[in-house]
């Protein structure tokens, strides 16, 4: 087909993506610099150095994003390994129970949270029926919660192509290392886990860069107490209007998620050598 | 006495094992949840009983929101799917210049934070009077769909041979003719994941919905706002509802995938 036909093809996605995504963030960028009396500023940048409520609510957002990634890392890279080690069709099933959260809406997982962790939920009403508490524990409406909610769904974004990356890694690679008399905790160490370490900074940014963006979570799980950046928008921009100090937060998000993104496919290439 | 390494090929079995509940734990407590008699949220549910699912349905904004979003996720999976088709097309079968540029911008809204493309979408709709329109709700939908249509589509045409197209030009077939007798009907099955994984998409989107919908109401919107005010046991069977729906969905696309033998372990 000649070129000038697959520009035809291409022309009509194009166009929709200009007008409904490009435009509309290259304004938003625009805005950051807007001043109310018209014309440039840069004070919409200047007042995130000055209020503390925003530099409150950034630390917050990377704090809670720092700890879920972490929380990630540690659930999944042990539930990766063990599915590595069972038969194909365990292996099916793993998988299986690992997309379908994925796919289940956002708002369903982070409401489930509430029936698990509530006071009259099945976690509180566990650990006083074992008499290991008199009260129940207030696990929602903190960033306890959030942080909870978050690492759940989370959790396939990191499991699944760390799995992949750990069923490349050839056996024979283990069992050279087991020939020549290492122990099963050296293989792990020096030879397996290594070789996962690209995939895991991968999977572990990719997780860092979704959890900066949350919004249903917090809001819903953190009940009013906890404010992440996209909460901090939404009233920007659905509460109090002051659309160009949300111009400028956003971009600066953006800046972040795009800088993170760079390195996680530098890490991703490397997966994929 | 068992061994070290026994032991801790138990304990990553274990860690394992916790790691799965964690993650199906709350579908799978959430549906005993839906069939609950009482209205505080003990587990196990003291009765079982439809009255959430009566509440649901018999609610006219609930039933309402459930049109909108439907109309909204078939229109918008749809002009995703056609326009993202027709995009993949192109884009692999021929040489077009910028093809890396206009590819990243396809799959762009799926980098960019969704909370980002709310604010920018909103500020822009704003400007051009889409805000709280039906047609605006539709093309943002369908904007947050294009990724998902434009991968699932340029794999499957890459990986289509090229030669049988060939063969039906020089027995005289049109191109269009080409199209939609011989490559669409090849990749129905991946046309029709697509479909669904646009589908789904538009159907759980919440927060560009939340920012631009105006008085709109979708599903997960409605939602949304119901879990910020109080804890209405109705959700619990709307989330059950929006699980099977999802579980049905995922299936069917297993389903046709296995049988056309295109299923691929980690396909997202």
């Amino acid at each position: 087909m000649p070129s000038r036909t697959a520009v035809g093809f291409i022309a009509p996605l194009l166009l929709l993506m200009i007008v409904v995504f490009d435009a509309p963030i290259l304004y938003m960028l625009a805005l950051g610099f807007w001043s109310k009396q018209g014309g440039f500023t840069t004070e919409h940048y200047g007042n995130l150095l000055e209020a503390t409520v925003y530099l409150k609510v950034l630390a917050s957002t990377l704090r809670i994003s720092l700890i879920a990634t972490i929380a990630n890392v540690l659930i999944g890279y042990p539930l990766a390994y063990w599915m590595r080690s069972l038969s194909p069709r365990a292996q099916l099933v793993a998988i299986a129970l690992v997309i379908t959260p994925f796919w289940v809406s956002i708002l369903v997982r982070t409401y489930a949270w509430i029936v698990v962790l509530g006071n009259g939920g099945i976690v509180n009403s566990a650990l006083i029926n074992l008499g290991l508490i008199d009260e129940p524990v207030r696990f929602l409406y903190n960033e306890l919660g959030v942080t909870i909610g978050m690492a759940n769904v989370l959790l396939p974004f990191l499991v699944l192509p760390l799995f992949a990356a750990m069923l490349r890694i050839d056996n024979r690679v283990l069992q050279a290392a087991a020939s020549l008399g290492a122990p099963a905790r050296t293989i792990f160490w020096k030879v397996f886990f290594p070789l996962t370490i690209p995939a895991l900074s991968a999977g572990a940014l990719l997780v860092f860069i979704l959890s900066l963006g949350f919004y249903v979570t917090p809001a819903i799980l953190g009940g009013n107490r906890v404010s992440m950046v996209s909460n901090l928008l939404d009233k920007l921009i659905n509460e109090i209007p002051r659309w160009e100090q949300a111009s400028a937060i956003s971009t600066l998000l953006l800046i972040v998620a795009l800088a993170i993104f760079a390195a996680y496919r530098h890490f991703d290439r490397r997966v994929q050598s | 006495m068992i061994g070290s390494n026994a032991l801790a090929r138990r304990l990553v079995a274990i860690a394992g094992i916790a790691g799965l509940i964690f993650l199906i734990v709350p579908l799978v407590i959430v549906i005993p949840m839906s069939f609950s008699s009482a209205r505080a949220l003990t587990f196990p549910p003291p009765g079982l009983s439809l009255r959430w699912y009566e509440a649901f349905f018999g609610d006219a904004r609930w039933m309402s929101a459930m049109a909108t979003s439907a109309s909204v996720a078939f229109v918008s999976s749809l002009l995703a799917l056609l326009l993202g088709g027709l995009a993949a097309y192109g884009l692999r079968r021929a040489p077009v210049r910028g093809e890396g540029v206009i590819e990243a911008n396809f799959v762009a809204p799926l980098i960019v934070p969704t909370i980002i493309v709310a604010v920018a979408l909103y500020l822009g709709f704003a400007k051009i009077g889409l805000l709280g329109t039906y047609v605006g709700l539709v093309l943002a939908h369908t904007v947050l769909s294009v990724p998902l249509v434009i991968m699932v589509l340029t794999v499957a045409i890459r990986s289509f041979d090229f030669r049988i197209e060939q063969v039906a030009w020089s027995l005289g077939a049109s191109r269009a003719y080409t199209i939609v007798k011989v490559v669409l009907p090849n990749l129905a099955p991946n046309v029709f994941a697509a479909w669904i994984f646009a589908f789904i998409s538009s159907f759980d989107e919440v927060i560009v919905t939340n920012f631009i919908a105006g008085t709109w109401d979708t599903v997960p919107k409605r939602m949304f706002n119901e879990l910020i005010l109080e804890i209405n046991p109705t959700i619990t069977a709307v989330a059950t509802l929006l699980i099977a729906f999802t579980m049905l969905a995922l299936a069917a696309v297993a389903v046709l995938l296995q049988r056309t033998g295109k299923l691929r372990p980690t396909m997202l």
